[in-house]
């Protein structure tokens, strides 16, 4: 079976068509768009628009805190999670337990996820409840349309990810390197650092690209949470499209959130290739 | 233990946001209030009741459910095809395939509105059908590609040998071999298109609703416990997938030693 040429083609033609025509094409119209004036001129004067203005810069600005700050987050919370599971653990039913825990918000709508938030983070909500009742605070914190109300948002939908990167790479360290380090001498601390961690160095990248990638482009959780009072980029690029039906300049800013994901995607990997080879140097 | 207790502190955090949506699902109150007071199982009757839930949850189901075959129709020549041909462009086209993964979604439901408006493409079944397929494909392609072993093409050969079709071979000898995989990646695809709203609110409209869609707008205007009862029985069919899915392949795949 499957052997010649022919069948290779008759294998890519339904996939690559399908991903031209839905995929490619589309983007293909929104980058044109992007650099035509309404009336089909070449400009760049729709990225001059967004580069040259400090709104701009200050929405960019935040998105990026956001992503920066929530994959920070992730990765430290994240690390402790997962060498739990992996190595703390020892009844295999209740780490079974835990990874269907972690996996179910995955698998929940960002709307029910953010939806339990706006309850928990409101004035009267149990977040402020409990801060006041041990006494942390006098009077309520205001978190939704908050940065920080976001950011708790964001951390929580996209933790899960890291968890189950790091936690792939932990359970998949080579037990005989820990136990060779620690024959040689080495405390549990400065083995941790010097080798386990080092090897479960390209889960932290894989589950950290992740999380950047979607906080950067995250729609819903800054828009429910937000309430209106702090916008990203993806925010403001859906306004374009939805309610103003500038496709132009929508379309820009469609491209710019493009690049900079990707930039940060390509950056990062050639950081984890970098680190791979590091490794082998030594 | 100061492990334990992040991790255990950290997991409490994970599922909090869930529990909370349950509990106001379950209140005798008409605002939201958590602990709920009372115990009431009416705003379960208000939804199941209100004709546009149920209809939106019937496009929401019927588009993952149509997404998801036709992803596999998509995914499965080409992860064969990347499993045991070496061609030119391989690694690009792999690429290509898998990029929807991490390319904000709200981008591509962006394009394809702008795109789908010069073909009649917009604001219909079709439109929404074809940017979920472009989405859940890359999760089919993920679970399938590591699938196709060399093992498999002698097992093929010899049924070839013993005088079945081509067709007969892929459905009785290579089918069976991936098909935990296949359901599993299936699964993926099914809740990523079923939760979706990023790329679905482009092209809903007040008749043609998905269910994530039509919360999105709800809660964003008014909120009542009858949301947090449609985020419940969303939970629930979350839930459910996750046990098949456990069934099927077993999540203990972060058992170390």
């Amino acid at each position: 079976m499957f052997t010649s040429r022919l069948t290779l083609l008759w294998l890519l033609a339904l996939p690559v068509c399908v991903f031209t025509a839905f995929f490619l094409m589309p983007l293909g119209v929104v980058l044109i768009s992007s650099l035509s004036t309404q009336d089909g001129q070449f400009t760049f004067a729709q990225y001059g628009r967004i580069l040259m203005d400090g709104y701009h810069w200050q929405v960019i600005g935040v998105t990026f805190r956001l992503a920066i700050l929530s994959t920070l987050i992730c990765v430290v919370l994240g690390y402790p999670l997962a060498w739990y599971l992996v190595r703390i653990v020892k009844w295999r039913n209740w780490r079974r337990t835990c990874v269907i825990l972690l996996i179910l918000p995955l698998f929940t709508s960002n709307i029910v996820r953010s939806f339990g938030w706006m309850v928990l983070l409101g004035r009267t909500g149990l977040v402020n409840d409990a801060l006041l009742g041990a006494g942390l605070i006098d009077r309520p914190v205001r978190f939704l349309g908050t940065e920080t109300g976001i950011l708790i948002g964001l951390v929580y939908i996209l933790l899960p990810f890291t968890v189950l990167t790091i936690g792939n790479a932990l359970a998949r360290v080579e037990p005989a390197l820990e136990e060779a380090s620690r024959d040689l001498g080495a405390g549990a601390a400065r083995t941790f650092f010097s080798v386990t961690f080092p090897l479960t160095m390209h889960g932290v990248m894989a589950g950290g690209i992740i999380v950047f990638s979607m906080a950067i482009s995250a729609y819903v959780t800054p828009a429910l949470l937000s309430g209106g009072k702090v916008t990203v980029l993806a925010m403001l690029a859906f306004q374009q499209y939805s309610t103003v039906f500038d496709f132009n300049y929508g379309g820009a800013l469609s491209i710019t959130l493009l690049v900079f994901t990707m930039a940060l995607i390509g950056f990062s990997s050639w950081l984890a290739r970098l680190g791979a080879q590091d490794m082998k140097g030594n | 233990m100061i492990i334990r207790m992040i991790a255990l502190t950290t997991l409490a955090y994970l599922v909090l946001p869930l529990v909370v949506v349950i509990g106001v699902s379950l209140t005798e109150t008409k605002f939201l209030v958590f602990p709920p007071q009372g115990l009431t199982l009416s705003w379960y009757r208000v939804i199941l009741e209100d004709p546009t839930y149920v209809r939106s949850f019937l496009v929401s189901a019927v588009l993952a459910a149509l997404a998801t075959l036709a992803a596999i129709v998509v995914a499965l020549p080409a992860a064969i095809a990347m499993a045991r041909y070496s061609f030119r462009g391989k690694a690009a086209l792999s690429a290509l395939l898998l990029s929807p993964l991490v390319l904000p979604h709200i981008v591509i439901g962006a394009a394809l509105l702008q795109y789908g408006a010069s073909i009649g493409l917009v604001r219909n079944f079709p439109a929404l059908l074809v940017g979920h397929l472009v989405i859940v494909t890359p999760f089919v392609l993920r679970t399938l590609m590591p699938l196709f072993s060399p093992e498999q093409l002698s097992l093929e050969e010899a049924s070839r040998d013993l005088g079945a079709s081509a067709w007969a071979t892929f459905f009785l000898v290579t089918l069976p071999q991936i098909r935990a995989g296949l359901v599993s990646g299936a699964i993926f695809a099914f809740i990523t298109s079923f939760i979706n709203v990023e790329l679905s609110i482009f092209n809903t409209t007040s008749t043609l609703n998905t269910i994530p869609v039509q919360l999105f707008n709800y809660v964003q205007y008014s909120v009542d416990p009858s949301i947090a009862a449609v985020s419940s029985l969303t939970i629930l069919a979350a839930a459910i997938a996750i046990i098949l899915i456990d069934w099927l392949i077993g999540l203990d795949f972060l058992s170390g030693r």
